[in-house]
C-alpha cells in the first residue's frame, strides 16, 4: 500500500470509530433500540472477528488451507483458546499463545517452512 | 439552565472516585495497548503511522482488524466497512451511557463518546444504573475516561517502539490474532452467534482467494445470516413448547 493510502485508511479508520462511538451521544435524545437490532448489532461484530482471524489460524504461508496440527499458528490459537476459556484473562492467554508459538516455530518440530 | 450547570460543575471527591474504580483496570488495558503497538509496526506500519493511528482512531478491535487487511492491500472501502462493523458493539454500550448526558454541549458529547470503552461503561453504569441527572456524574465518568485514555495511549506507544526494535521473523504480529480470538470470546453469547463465528470463520477461510479480500464481507453477512437464522428457529421452537 502506497503512504497516501495508508493515511486515507487512518482517517477512515476513524471515521467509523466517531460513527459508532459517538453517534448516539450526538443525536442528543434518548434511544432504544429494538430486540432484534441489538441481536444483529451484537451478532455482526463476532462474525466479522472471526473472519478476520480464521485465515491467519488456518491458512499456510502459501494461502492453502492447512488443518493438521502440524500448522503452529493453529496449534498454538488453539492451546491459547482453551486457555482463554478456563481462566477468561487476555494478556496471559496472549504471552501463553505466544510462547506456544514461538517454541512451536524455532524448534521447528514439524519441519514446517513457516 | 442554572440548575443544570450546577449538577455538571466539577466534584474532586466524585473524580477520585472514578478514578479509583478504574484504576484496576488501567494495567491490564496499558498492557493490551502494548500488544496493539507491536502489532502495528510488526504488520509494516512506520512508527509514525501506528503513532497517529493510535491517537485518533481509539479503537484496539477496529484498528487490529485493519492490519491484515492494509497487509494484502485491500481496497479503502473494504477496511472502512470492516472496520465499521468490528465497532457495531459501541453503539449498543453508547446507547446505555449516551442518556445520562443529554443536557452537554455537542462538542462535549462528542469527545466523552469517543473515548468511552466497553470496560469504562460498564463500570460506569454499575456506580449509576439510572439515567437521572445527578451530581458528580459527570467528573465520575471524566475520572474514569481520562486515565483510561492516558493508559491506553501510554500503552500503545511503548509498544510501537518496543516492536519496531524487534526482528519481523520473531512474528509477533501473531499476538493481535491472538487478542481478537480472546475479544471474540465474550461476544460468543448464545448458541446462534456461536453458528454464526464458526460458520463465518469457515467462510473466509475458504472465500481467501477472492479478489480485493471480498471474501471477508462474504463471510460475515453469511455468518450474521446464519446467527439471526439459528436465533429465528430457536425462538420459534421455544414459542411452540411454551
Amino acid at each position: 500500500m502506497a503512504d497516501w493510502e495508508i493515511w486515507t485508511v487512518i482517517a477512515v479508520l476513524a471515521v467509523a470509530t466517531a460513527c459508532t462511538r459517538s453517534g448516539l451521544w450526538m443525536v442528543g435524545h434518548r434511544v432504544t433500540i429494538p430486540r432484534r437490532v441489538q441481536e444483529m448489532l451484537r451478532f455482526a461484530p463476532a462474525c466479522a472477528l472471526a473472519a478476520i482471524v480464521a485465515p491467519d489460524f488456518m491458512l499456510g504461508p502459501q494461502g492453502e488451507v492447512e488443518l493438521a496440527v502440524t500448522n503452529p499458528k493453529l496449534l498454538a490459537g488453539m492451546v491459547a483458546l482453551a486457555y482463554y476459556l478456563w481462566r477468561r484473562n487476555m494478556l496471559q492467554t496472549i504471552v501463553i499463545g505466544m510462547v506456544v508459538f514461538t517454541v512451536l516455530r524455532i524448534s521447528n518440530v514439524f519441519h514446517n517452512s513457516l | 439552565m442554572e440548575s443544570g450547570n450546577d449538577v455538571d460543575a466539577h466534584d474532586p471527591v466524585a473524580w477520585r472516585e472514578g478514578f479509583q474504580v478504574g484504576l484496576p483496570t488501567l494495567f491490564g488495558l496499558g498492557a493490551w495497548g502494548m500488544v496493539v503497538g507491536v502489532a502495528m509496526v510488526k504488520s509494516g506500519l512506520t512508527v509514525l503511522q501506528a503513532g497517529v493511528m493510535t491517537l485518533v482512531v481509539f479503537s484496539g478491535s477496529a484498528q487490529l482488524a485493519s492490519l491484515p487487511l492494509i497487509a494484502a492491500g485491500a481496497p479503502i472501502w473494504v477496511i472502512f466497512a470492516t472496520a465499521f462493523v468490528v465497532n457495531l458493539r459501541f453503539v449498543i454500550f453508547s446507547a446505555l451511557l449516551a442518556p445520562h448526558f443529554l443536557k452537554l454541549p455537542l462538542f462535549q458529547r462528542f469527545y466523552l463518546g469517543y473515548i468511552s470503552g466497553d470496560l469504562s461503561i460498564a463500570l460506569f453504569l454499575q456506580r449509576y444504573p439510572s439515567a437521572a441527572p445527578e451530581r458528580g456524574k459527570l467528573s465520575f465518568l471524566k475520572g474514569l475516561l481520562y486515565p483510561n485514555w492516558v493508559a491506553w495511549q501510554v500503552g500503545t506507544l511503548t509498544g510501537v517502539f518496543l516492536g519496531s526494535a524487534v526482528p519481523m521473523e520473531w512474528q509477533l504480529g501473531f499476538a493481535g490474532t491472538l487478542a481478537i480470538l480472546c475479544i471474540l470470546v465474550p461476544l460468543v453469547v448464545n448458541s446462534a452467534a456461536l453458528c454464526g463465528v464458526l460458520v463465518a470463520g469457515i467462510v473466509s477461510v475458504l472465500a481467501h482467494g477472492l479478489p480485493y479480500k471480498l471474501g471477508l464481507l462474504v463471510a460475515v453477512l453469511v455468518g450474521m445470516f446464519t446467527a439471526i437464522a439459528v436465533e429465528e428457529t430457536r425462538g420459534r421452537r421455544k414459542v411452540r413448547h411454551g
